[in-house]
């Protein structure tokens, strides 16, 4: 995991002063010097995922490496952020005012990020469709000799493919039928047709009325930065966590497929006036750009490798419609390439959504433990008062 | 004349004329033009032969006509009902087809076969797609009887499909594996199954639900999602899984490998989707004691899921891992509603207003009942305190008291039954501290046994936590009973005992009267008081009220008929003499059985 070493010596170095500190309150000079400390490592780590070198394409922006990157940069800030907030304090610590507000909304924002995490895993589920059916098109473009039959195999995936990249965004809810239009029930039924029933199979398991625009726009509700003498130390830090959550929830959803994305917001509130967002608000407008000229088209989100296949995937549709046996030399090899390519796309997504399923999955698990962790010590400071459900 | 399917002369076999031709493929074959078997020799005999030189494809050419005629056929007969009893020609010849092509494949590509494998190659997927869009057909049942067109031949259970149709689909994926489409036929497969899945957990009222929305839930609505989804848990662990792993195994009957695999796949996709509903219960904080049978019962749900058998393919790590997980926090979840056993236990202070009568105390006869009841989960609930303690690093100190006598031999506690220990050792703590409130001594030791007998009464009632606590437990309870029992006897009665002893009655060797009469009246003012203040008092164990009586009886009987036969006789007269003996030894026996009857008027003779 990335930058594992800087986080355990992080935290090696919270509970060092931790002990050093007599008084139990916490000294106010404290809080700070976390804080900015804090604020320091995020800011190393988001402009380290930020600078991909070039000659690893791969591991380019909203690829599923970076994306994986950035979720690894998540947990550690996510850790950071909690060892912070309770190594060393008790319940009352943590429940004065402006607290006792901000900690329940966090909170709040937690379980949300938990829906969102569900609904990805649920996307991968499609990207990995869509990787099965590039395999069959690599496959039979790769076969010598090259001829017709091969070429309407590929075709065929193809245009399933490149359907099931776009029926997500125009059909958001679950248990929707299928039209069985695919059936051969006329002579010299068209054999080429696209198979829409199949990917309908894979249908959504969040709740039918959920949508992915509205949970990001009901996390970003209240995340201001707090003013004045609460400007500092705690509070402070529960603001960049919630911007950090807000975040990564929100490239997530903008990377992989999910229900009903429709109107998904480009603004985040993120400071600008602070010079460690740079990095945040640079990614944001780039994804937010790119988010903006592909919505209208439909598609099935920015994810590098999917943007990727469904390009190499339009263009070798138009290979296939006009392949007649033999074929013409230079299309031939121009299509050859473009079959390489695809192939090491779908090579990329075979070793890396695995990994990014069990990620997402450890996201999930770690938003929950430390949730509960949190009502604990807040626990222990309210227990008579806490209603028994 | 025509043929019959395999060459045979029929003379009752009517000859199909050129224009039935289009509709009975599976009797193409014996058309005249095609000479079937004429044509499988030839092209057999053409594969033995192929080398590298001259080929004459003409063979080849024939066949590939003959299937495309036949594929054309096909492809006009109606959906789901396309194969037929005479399909395996059919299937037979895809299969040749697509040997001819590996063949020729080898081929070098200045041989002249390059422009018939281009035929032969767009002949197989042609035949592919048909095959394929068969399998769909044929998979895809249509569970919402509504739709009207019932089409298939279907059986009444779940996957519902009829033997008939299992065994055309087990052909279809043969032969599409055998040629080079198994990705496509995989992913049919998975795709269909994933669909009539889903459809079936709706049937079952299978919901999915937020871990947002959960989070609001008032405990009412989300018991109901609970009871509902144990249900759809037991359908899944005790049909489902089984039924679709046949299912797999029937129609992949040649490939146990495939079969595996996508079992396997459409194992973990069907628990995803069961296990978000446990996953959403993100668990508020304090749920109340009774909560807890809820959660053990969504345990051993989790526990049945994670024990069946799904295979060892990749996938199958993702679904134990999560399982495993989930299970785990149900778990936590668990142990941490019955610490709120102890937390209100101790927290019972009831108002420092003690119990009237000195009865059985409410949290006395919930804490017995609830332990009684947990112990029906007992084997679950060791499971569960066993994790925790694995997993907060927890060791049992291997210390005396934790060890259990069992059967006379003495085993280390289970952390569960450990617990238990805690629990009842809170409780008698907390009766102790009740018992403190009664000024009466005597009240507190009937307070003492009747909440003593009630807890050892429900151990015997439950041979579970009678075990879990050990004999010498209960041993050391007994005798507690019995020293209360003792010291109430003394509190109570020994004033009233020293009342009718014969010593002191006598004064210079002579029976004083106006000692004897002094006596009396005490005894009468004594027993009076102890009957009035102790006709309250309860004792709702019908053993335990008579063995009390019994023994007060038993002493004070004897003491008095002794003290009244020896010395009524010193009285001047009857009358004088009925003026203080009150009562016959009868009476006191009657008067006796009064006690503890929690009697709000007391009933004292007048006399």
């Amino acid at each position: 995991m990335t930058g594992t070493d800087t986080q355990s010596s992080f935290l090696g170095r919270i509970s060092i002063r931790r002990n050093q500190v007599n008084a139990m309150d916490g000294s106010h000079e404290q809080e700070i010097e976390d804080l900015d400390l804090f604020q320091k490592q995020v800011s190393d780590r988001f402009a380290e995922i930020l600078s991909a070198p070039d000659d690893t394409p791969f591991d380019a922006f909203l690829s599923i490496s970076w994306i994986r990157k950035l979720l690894d940069v998540f947990l550690g800030c996510e850790a950071e952020c909690k060892a912070i907030l309770l190594m060393g304090r008790d319940a009352a610590q943590i429940s004065k005012p402006p607290l006792d507000r901000l900690i329940p909304e966090l909170l709040d924002r937690v379980v949300k990020a938990l829906d969102i995490c569900n609904a990805i895993a649920n996307g991968l589920e499609l990207v990995r469709h869509c990787q099965k059916l590039a395999e069959i098109a690599v496959l039979a473009l790769e076969q010598k000799p090259f001829g017709e039959g091969q070429s309407k195999r590929a075709k065929k995936a193809l245009v399933s493919l490149i359907s099931a990249m776009h029926l997500d965004d125009k059909e958001g809810s679950a248990h929707k039928t299928t039209d069985r239009n695919w059936s051969f029930g006329r002579r010299g039924g068209n054999k080429d047709r696209p198979l829409f029933g199949h990917y309908k199979s894979l249908s959504w398991q969040v709740a039918r009325n959920w949508s992915a625009s509205k949970q990001i726009h009901a996390m970003t509700m209240n995340v201001v930065p707090p003013r004045g003498p609460e400007a500092s130390g705690l509070p402070s830090l529960i603001f960049i966590m919630n911007l950090i959550m807000v975040f990564v929830m929100w490239v997530l959803i903008a990377a992989i497929p999910c229900q009903e994305r429709n109107g998904l917001t480009t603004h985040l509130p993120i400071p600008k006036n602070v010079n460690w967002t740079h990095t945040l608000t640079g990614l944001l407008e780039k994804i937010g750009d790119e988010w903006k000229k592909k919505e209208k088209k439909g598609m099935a989100g920015l994810l590098f490798e999917m943007q990727k296949m469904e390009k190499l995937g339009q263009s070798l549709i138009d290979f296939t419609d006009s392949f007649q046996y033999p074929g013409e030399k230079d299309k031939v090899e121009e299509a050859a390439k473009q079959v390489a390519e695809l192939a090491e796309v779908c090579q990329r997504m075979e070793e890396g959504l695995g990994p990014l399923q069990m990620l997402i999955r450890e996201v999930f698990h770690r938003l929950v433990r430390s949730r509960t962790e949190i009502l604990d010590v807040l626990d222990q400071g309210a227990k008579s008062s806490a209603p028994l459900v | 004349m025509g043929k019959s399917q395999n060459g045979e002369n029929l003379g009752t076999e009517t000859v199909s004329d050129g224009g039935d031709e289009q509709n009975n493929p599976d009797e193409l074959s014996s058309e005249p033009g095609f000479k079937f078997d004429q044509i499988l020799k030839d092209v057999d005999q053409f594969i033995e032969t192929l080398d590298s030189g001259e080929n004459n494809f003409t063979c080849i050419d024939q066949f590939l006509e003959m299937v495309d005629s036949e594929i054309a056929a096909y492809e006009l007969r109606k959906a789901s009902a396309k194969f037929g009893l005479n399909m395996e020609e059919f299937f037979e010849a895809v299969k040749l087809l697509w040997t001819i092509i590996r063949r020729l494949e080898e081929l070098p590509s200045d041989s002249g076969a390059t422009s018939c494998l281009n035929r032969a190659g767009s002949e197989h997927h042609r035949a592919m797609l048909l095959l394929e869009n068969e399998f769909r057909t044929l998979l895809d049942i249509n569970t919402d009887r509504n739709e009207g067109e019932t089409k298939l031949k279907t059986v009444e259970e779940f996957p519902y499909f009829s033997p008939e149709s299992v065994s055309i689909m087990n052909r279809i994926g043969s032969t599409m594996i055998f040629a080079g489409y198994e990705a496509e036929c995989c992913i049919a497969y998975s795709g269909l199954r994933l669909k009539a899945l889903d459809a079936e957990l709706s049937k079952l009222s299978f919901e999915n639900i937020n871990v947002d929305d959960a989070e609001r839930m008032s405990w009412e609505s989300l018991e109901v999602e609970i009871g509902n989804w144990l249900h759809i848990m037991k359908h899944c662990t005790n049909n489902l899984f089984s039924e679709e792993r046949t299912l797999c195994n029937s129609v992949f009957s040649e490939h146990p490998s495939i079969a595996q695999r996508l079992f396997c796949e459409l194992s973990t996709s069907l628990t995803m989707r069961l296990l978000n509903f446990p996953n959403a219960l993100v668990l508020p904080r304090q749920y109340s004691t009774e909560k807890l049978f809820k959660f053990l019962d969504i345990y051993e749900a989790l526990r049945d899921l994670n024990n069946m058998e799904i295979g060892n393919y990749l996938s199958a790590k993702e679904f134990m891992s999560d399982t495993f997980t989930v299970q785990c926090r149900i778990g936590e979840t668990a142990v941490s509603i019955f610490s709120q056993l102890e937390n209100s236990i101790e927290s019972d202070n009831a108002g420092r207003i003690p119990v009237a009568g000195g009865a059985v105390h409410p949290l006395t006869r919930y804490t017995m009942n609830y332990l009684k009841y947990a112990c029906e989960y007992k084997d679950t609930l060791e499971q569960v305190f066993q994790k925790h303690n694995e997993m907060e690093g927890l060791t049992v100190q291997k210390v005396q008291e934790n060890y259990i006598e069992k059967d006379d031999r003495f085993l280390p506690a289970s952390p569960f039954a450990l617990k238990l220990v805690e629990v009842m050792d809170l409780l008698d703590a907390n009766i102790e501290m009740k018992s403190k409130l009664y000024r009466s001594p005597s009240l507190r030791y009937i307070f003492l046994m009747n909440n003593g007998r009630y807890i050892l009464q429900k151990l015997k009632e439950s041979t579970d936590i009678y075990d879990m606590l050990g004999h010498s437990w209960s041993r050391k309870r007994t005798s507690e009973l019995r020293q209360y029992h003792k010291l109430y006897q003394r509190d109570t009665w020994s004033n009233v005992l020293q009342t009718i002893s014969h010593e002191g009655v006598q004064v210079n060797g002579k029976v004083s009267k106006p000692i004897l009469k002094e006596r009396f009246k005490n005894f009468n003012a004594l027993f009076e008081e102890i009957l009035k203040t102790q006709s309250t008092w309860v004792v709702s164990d019908g053993q335990l009220k008579s063995e009390l009586r019994v023994s007060i009886s038993s002493v004070m009987i004897p003491a008095y008929r002794s003290f009244v036969g020896r010395f009524q006789s010193y009285f001047d007269n009857s009358k004088q003499a009925g003026k203080y003996i009150k009562y016959q030894p009868e009476d006191i026996e009657e008067l006796i059985e009064q006690l503890f009857e929690g009697n709000t008027t007391s009933m004292i003779r007048r006399s």
